[in-house]
């Protein structure tokens, strides 16, 4: 029976008895208490929320029935810590529904399904609980696939402070007398825990960058920004994540993980939790406790800190990148312990990558990336997307994935070319090369147009930078001002305050003294020593003609190339957490020590070499020594030794064929003839 | 108008017990401490009460951004340095438009000129977001003039360009600059040298003193030969050449990366032909 056509005033009173009683039968049906049925009466008594509640059932009709028992079994699942089929619902279910029925409009509002949710013996609280994730996923969905106004914007965030506080806050039960907040006795999937802190983060990041635009503001609009100035402030958002982080004790417990590792002792990863707060004890909190941590980093970078978002990940980091790989290593039971997703493995080394990136630690950067592209290669080669239900989480994986690669392509071209460190995985740069061939060439070459290559992978792959605070719209003269000067030099005035500019200025800045070095390079090869006399020379011929160039004098130029030499050497020291073994010298000595353990926070390192290439000068005249790589054989001939020696024991261990009975006899008196004849293992047996 | 300095004397007991006395080599002290490792993330002499600071979060409270400026005003009288917290003051003001100085951060810039090769001249910036226009300040924001200046100067400091440098610091253009800011900084002067210095002991092995004079702007030869012996060097008898003493970087050596191979790697094999 459709009710979707509004009812005329004239006549409601009729009708309404009418409407009401077909809803109340459809809810005896399913099995409604009656209390449902005094709550709707009481209500009836009031008009205007009669109105409204009108409107909801009618909305509520409309909502299809695969919908609605959808929404009542999820509800009857987190009630019952039922965390199987939460999953279920979360990553199958809700997806499918939405592609079939939602695909455009928004899932209905949380008002319009509460009262199917009164149907299971469910509390208020636990009803009022199932509302906010539901709308956590209500508001996903509007972010995702359609355009958020500044009304969902502000109700969005209004609904992740109530989850937070709630996670955060909650008042312990009845029977225990403390004032404390007390763990919440919820269960959720790690998926979604992680995405309720990446949801977050992406509705901040996107809320600033809307909120930047002063432009494009409606006048309504400037008034509801003014008023709400604690609407997604970055203190509030930082609040969140270090409550979480300090409330769950993560970085606590890892520390103690690793001293039981060390001490290599006998508890277990649960125990160890326990010891440290009721509230560690329990995965829900250890798992957003340490999304939080990655959450920090990724808010951080956004706001431009380089330094502080990669010492946030102090205990983290050295678990997470510490050189072992995802998933590798099992009989270590404490990696385990902590919930590892594909999705924040590689968000997590495209940002710390990019922060090494930034603070021109090329080599950190490079093994960062590659650590992080090894594994994404190995799960595309996975069946279906990688394991993930979804297509378009796994697009999400992999367009960070491609920005991840453009980084390491740029940072192959600034690390000069013959370091180690460029050999070090081939398989990468032959993908780098593949995606982005014609830039890599660019930048690699020095000369006129490098640095319009690195601005265009930079701003491709950079992440969405955000001003931390809002223009000043409280303040109508500033905005008055603002608009005015915006309207005067529109193309100017946006970019210079835009950050993602600024920071691209300072990267380009680095690049720019680099491109001249590739030609010093290629000189430096073809000599033992060298004059600077004929260097500078060289460099005369390599510049392009300049205007000013027949005024220069020849000492200035030789001044030139002295101090191009010194930014080379500059350039070909860099800092790293890994110190790289030595080689022997010619002379035959071992110079230093052998491979350094990756270990200690990731802003600590030490001052190696990054190139093959090493020069001093004496006065006038310059030294050189090229390092060089000598052959490695060891590896491949211990790795036939032990396969022949495989086949051999395989062909030993398998049964002898059954000789034929005429030569049965001769064998043996034949071994009994010739004692020295060396015997093989297979004829002894 | 020549903007006023004021320091802001807080109560006495915190900074003057954190001061050491270092002798006359004190800033050579902290030339090999320059170095990104667990000195520059956390300098000795940065202070408890600043370590907490720093690496707690009370960094974001606002009202802790006078002691982070003192701790700044005591860096810039005693030739201390200390990254990490100056960044904390920035991002306060990244975060509090209102608390922001422009003093404080044309010091800050300036100091971490002195640190160059190292990126913290890039980091500042990072963290210096863009300003509404505003008259909000009682004096007129000067910080918009100094800034290309200040980037101008870091550049020619990267790119090895020392004797243009001191032209350019020399010149008009940065007369303001020389005389409100870098005037208070005690030995700023010596920090760029540092800088240069730095860049000189890994090139060279023996640099002409011409060419030495050129780079650290010590145009008499008496002053030279100081700054010279302060740092150990020696001049040869003409007093034409300066040799540099030996260190990790000028010694070059041609280097063959030998695979070592190591007992363990051979253990399989070495046990199979036991075996036999």
């Amino acid at each position: 029976m459709s009710r979707a056509t509004l009812w005329s005033t004239a006549d409601m009173d009729e009708d309404l008895a009418e409407a009401v009683d077909v809803q109340l039968s459809m809810y005896a049906q399913q099995g409604q208490n009656s209390a449902v049925y005094d709550q709707l009466g009481a209500q009836m008594e009031q008009l205007e929320p009669f109105l409204a509640i009108q409107q909801h059932m009618a909305a509520l009709a409309a909502v299809p029935d695969v919908v609605k028992s959808f929404i009542v079994s999820f509800q009857q699942a987190i009630l019952n810590h039922d965390l199987p089929s939460i999953t279920m619902f979360y990553t199958t279910t809700f997806p499918k529904l939405t592609e079939k029925f939602y695909a455009r409009t928004e899932w209905p509002e949380p008002e319009i399904i509460a009262p199917l949710l009164s149907s299971n013996e469910a509390t208020e609280d636990q009803i009022h609980i199932f509302l906010v994730l539901y709308r956590d996923l209500y508001y996903r969905h509007v972010y995702s696939r359609l355009h958020p106004n500044i009304d969902d914007r502000f109700h969005s965030y209004e609904n992740s402070c109530e989850l937070f506080n709630y996670l955060l806050n909650s008042p312990s039960s009845a029977d225990d007398e403390s004032d404390e907040p007390a763990p919440v006795d919820l269960v959720l999937p790690e998926q979604w825990l992680w995405d309720i802190i990446d949801e977050f983060i992406y509705q901040f990041q996107v809320f600033c960058s809307w909120r930047s635009k002063v432009k494009s503001k409606t006048d309504d609009e400037i008034l509801m920004l003014a008023d709400g100035t604690g609407v997604w402030s970055s203190y509030s958002v930082l609040n969140v994540l270090y409550s979480l982080i300090q409330k769950s004790k993560i970085n606590e417990y890892i520390i103690a993980l690793k001293e039981e590792q060390g001490k290599g002792g006998a508890r277990t990863a649960e125990e160890i939790a326990e010891s440290i707060s009721p509230y560690t004890a329990l995965p829900l909190y250890r798992s957003l406790g340490y999304f939080s941590v990655l959450g920090l980093l990724r808010v951080h970078v956004l706001l431009g800190d380089f330094t502080l978002a990669l010492k946030v990940m102090d205990q983290v980091g050295e678990f997470l990148l510490g050189g072992s790989s995802f998933g590798a290593k099992a009989n270590k039971p404490s990696i385990t312990a902590l919930p590892t997703l594909p999705a924040t493995h590689i968000s997590t080394h495209y940002y710390v990558g990019f922060c090494y990136m930034m603070l021109r630690r090329y080599p950190d950067a490079i093994r960062t990336f590659v650590t992080v592209l090894n594994f994404f290669q190995r799960m595309q080669r996975m069946r279906g997307y990688g394991g993930y239900e979804r297509k378009d989480q796994y697009d999400q994986i992999a367009k960070t994935a491609d920005r991840t690669l453009a980084l390491y392509a740029m940072c192959h071209s600034l690390v000069l070319p013959g370091s180690p460190f460029t050999r070090l995985d081939d398989n990468i740069t032959n993908t780098a090369k593949e995606r982005y061939g014609e830039q890599m060439g660019r930048m690699s070459r020095g000369g006129g147009d490098t640095l319009g290559a690195f601005e265009e992978l930079f701003l491709y792959a950079c992440p969405k930078f955000i001003n931390a605070n809002s223009p000043p719209y409280h303040d109508p003269e500033t905005i008055g001002l603002m608009l005015s000067a915006e309207t005067a030099d529109s193309g100017e005035g946006a970019l210079a305050s835009d950050p993602t500019q600024r920071h691209l200025r300072l990267f380009l800045s680095s690049a720019a003294a680099q491109s001249p070095l590739p030609t010093l390079r290629s000189f430096l090869h073809l000599y033992t020593s060298l004059t600077t006399e004929k260097l500078s020379s060289f460099l005369d011929l390599a510049k392009l003609s300049e205007s000013n160039r027949e005024e220069t004098a020849e000492d200035l130029e030789a001044e030139e190339a002295i101090q191009e030499m010194m930014v080379l050497k500059q350039n070909s020291r860099s800092v790293s957490r890994v110190v790289p073994a030595q080689g022997i010298t010619d002379k035959g000595k071992e110079a230093s020590s052998a491979v350094a353990a990756a270990k200690g926070s990731l802003l600590e390192g030490e001052m190696i070499s990054t190139s093959d290439l090493n020069f001093v000068i004496d006065d006038n005249t310059i030294h050189i020594a090229e390092s060089t790589v000598g052959r490695r054989y060891a590896g491949w001939f211990i790795k036939n030794t032990e396969r022949s020696q495989r086949v051999l024991d395989e062909i030993r261990a398998s049964p002898l064929p059954k000789p034929k009975p005429a030569t049965v006899a001769a064998p043996p008196p034949e071994a009994q003839k010739k004692p020295k004849t060396v015997a093989w293992g297979g004829a002894r047996a | 108008m020549i903007r006023n300095f004021r320091f802001r004397l807080v109560g006495v007991g915190v900074h003057d017990t954190s001061r050491r006395l270092y002798g006359a080599k004190s800033f050579f002290v902290s030339l090999s401490k320059i170095i990104m490792s667990s000195s520059w993330i956390s300098p000795p002499t940065r202070t408890e009460l600043i370590e907490n600071l720093v690496s707690g979060v009370d960094r974001y409270n606002p009202s802790n951004v006078g002691i982070l400026e003192d701790y700044l005003y005591h860096q810039i009288r005693s030739q201390e340095y200390d990254c990490l917290a100056n960044l904390a003051i920035l991002k306060l003001y990244q975060f509090n438009p209102d608390l922001y100085n422009p003093d404080v951060v044309v010091n800050i810039l300036i100091k971490a000129l002195g640190a160059s090769p190292l990126p913290d001249f890039n980091l500042c910036i990072s963290l210096l977001d863009e300003r509404p226009p505003n008259a909000a300040l009682d004096e007129p924001d000067p910080l918009p003039a100094l800034l290309p200046l200040l980037h101008g100067l870091h550049h020619l400091l990267y790119r090895c360009r020392f004797p243009a440098f001191w032209r350019a610091y020399r010149s008009e253009q940065l007369e303001s600059l020389r005389d409100n800011y870098t005037v208070e900084c005690a030995g700023f002067e010596d920090s760029i040298r540092e800088v240069v210095i730095r860049a000189v002991k890994s090139t060279f092995t023996r640099i002409g003193t011409d060419r030495l004079s050129l780079y650290l702007d010590l145009h008499s030869p008496e002053a030279l030969k100081a700054y010279i012996d302060k740092l150990d060097w020696t001049l040869n008898s003409d007093g034409t050449v300066v040799s540099i003493p030996p260190n990790p970087d000028n010694q070059i050596e041609a280097i063959v990366v030998q695979e070592s191979i190591k007992l363990p790697q051979l253990g399989k094999v070495i046990s199979q032909a036991a075996k036999v």
